[in-house]
């Protein structure tokens, strides 16, 4: 695999994060958080890495919506 | 873009060195920084640094001493002569103050939080030069006379 | 009615106003001037930011930048983005960056030179939310890193209320009418270098308000807060701080004042 750049790692790192709170969600919905972030991250699959205050704005945004979302009394999304 | 950074790949190349190839392509490393600036929670406090009053008060007012200190020192030999004692307290102090000014530099410019171990490196440097010059100072003061006559010496030539 | 006989006698732009609108404009000549606005929206977040122009009527507009905004988003682009909210500055909302300076909307006046374009954009070296919208959460959170409250041991021995000399009182005067709009930090080129670590002088303007309120006895912790070299040794003494504020207040000095007490601490 061709080494990645600081800033592919961080995507990488918050969308393991947002994976991982998933699974703090309740059973039966998570399912539904998984296709949400998966969703998100295709969102913005044609920016491409060169991009880069595009790509830190994105994860910037990223990290605000995930802390949003890890709230506990959120409990589904649609 | 992309084709520009390999124009610019390119040409870098061909002109330099090996040695400083990573630091032109891939541009120097720095640390990278929390997403908007924003630690912990955004309702989190902002954490400071922690407390020390050298890099605080103390490093404060000794500047503000020095460049007070520096008005009287540098307009003294205008008038009056000068002694060995007072060109010496001038040249000191002159090096303190123009140490504090470029440490105050590089704290603004490279800053540890982004540049990390190049920040240290820099205040080396600066460590490093001050020495220098301040042996330069003290060979000034024991063979030339100190900076005031050599000051004089070359204003008149 | 009015709007019966105005439509009936002229050939003037359809005014989508109210009756306030003055019957005398169709014969004055319309003045219109170029406002470059700074434009970027998150859902595109490929393309650039740009500046894209409106043209506004003087005639049709009230006296204030502010005006002309709401009058563009109200009748041109509604997509455009900003906040406001008292429009007599005194929220702090609608703090941007006009004609180079930052200040209020609805503080500053358009300059009537119909020639010159007035060039409006977002507070400097922030992180932009929308348009004209700033991240301020970086900015907040270091404003509740001062702990901006009364903090007391001894409450007082009738338990109503802390009082306080009037020349105590008076101390906060040029202090208190800081509304965090955040012109100041933002035209601080130290703060645009360090922002991160650096509180910035509206923030430090608060903590030297909480320092010297007579009422307050947190004053120890508050200094020792701000003994180290980034929180507020990076001011340099630049002053556009006090050049910029919009409300007339002088950070500058407040934060050379925080600097002599840490002196003599």
């Amino acid at each position: 695999m061709a080494r990645l750049s600081g800033l592919q790692k961080e995507v990488l790192r918050l969308y393991r994060h947002s994976l991982r709170c998933v699974r703090t969600k309740p059973e039966e919905f998570r399912s539904h958080w998984k296709a949400y972030v998966k969703e998100e991250f295709a969102r913005y699959d044609h920016i491409q890495k060169k991009q880069f205050s595009v790509v830190e704005h994105l994860i910037r945004t990223g990290h605000r919506k995930l802390e949003m979302y890890s709230n506990p009394n959120i409990k589904n999304i649609h | 873009m992309l084709a520009l950074s390999r124009v610019g790949l390119s040409s870098s190349r061909s002109l330099t060195t090996s040695f400083f190839k990573p630091v032109l392509i891939r541009g120097i490393k720095t640390i990278p920084q929390p997403p908007g600036h924003i630690v912990g929670t955004v309702n989190d406090a902002y954490i400071a640094p922690k407390p020390s009053k050298t890099h605080g008060s103390y490093h404060w007012t000794s500047e503000r001493f020095v460049s007070v200190g520096l008005v009287p020192l540098v307009l003294t030999p205008l008038f009056t002569g000068t002694s060995t004692l007072l060109d010496s307290s001038l040249s000191a102090l002159l090096l303190y103050h123009v140490y504090a000014g470029f440490q105050s530099c590089i704290i603004d410019y490279i800053p540890k939080r982004v540049y990390g171990s190049i920040h240290n490196y820099a205040m080396w440097l600066l460590t490093f030069g001050t020495g220098v010059a301040g042996y330069g100072l003290y060979e000034i003061e024991t063979k030339e006379g100190g900076i005031a006559s050599v000051i004089s010496k070359v204003w008149k030539a | 009615m009015f709007r019966n006989l105005l439509r009936s006698n002229s050939f003037a732009p359809v005014v989508r106003s109210s009756a306030r609108t003055l019957a005398t404009e169709a014969s004055v000549p319309a003045r219109l001037k170029t406002f470059q606005i700074y434009r970027w929206s998150p859902d595109t977040p490929e393309i650039e930011p740009k500046m894209q122009s409106y043209e506004v009527d003087l005639n049709k507009c009230g006296p204030m930048v502010l005006d002309a905004i709401l009058k563009i988003k109200n009748e041109q682009d509604s997509t455009l983005t900003f906040r406001r909210s008292c429009r007599e500055g005194i929220c702090g909302s609608c703090a941007m960056n006009i004609g180079g300076t930052n200040t209020l909307a609805c503080l500053c006046r358009i300059d009537t030179d119909t020639n010159k374009d007035l060039k409006i954009y977002p507070l400097p070296h922030m992180f932009i939310v929308r348009d004209l919208v700033p991240d301020l959460t970086h900015f907040y959170k270091q404003y509740k890193s001062i702990q901006p409250y009364l903090q007391r041991e001894t409450h007082p021995a009738d338990g109503r209320e802390n009082l306080q000399s009037i020349e105590d009182r008076a101390k906060l005067d040029g202090l208190y009418e800081c509304i965090l709009c955040a012109c100041c930090s933002t035209s601080c080129p130290s703060y645009w270098w360090n922002q991160q670590e650096y509180l910035g002088p509206a923030v430090l303007m608060q903590a030297y308000r909480w320092l010297i309120d007579s009422r307050d006895e947190a004053g120890k912790l508050r200094r020792e807060m701000l003994q180290n070299s980034m929180s507020l040794y990076r001011c340099h003494t630049i002053m556009n701080c006090s050049r910029t504020c919009p409300k007339g207040l002088n950070p500058g000095k407040a934060i050379a004042e925080i600097k002599k007490q840490l002196a003599f601490d």
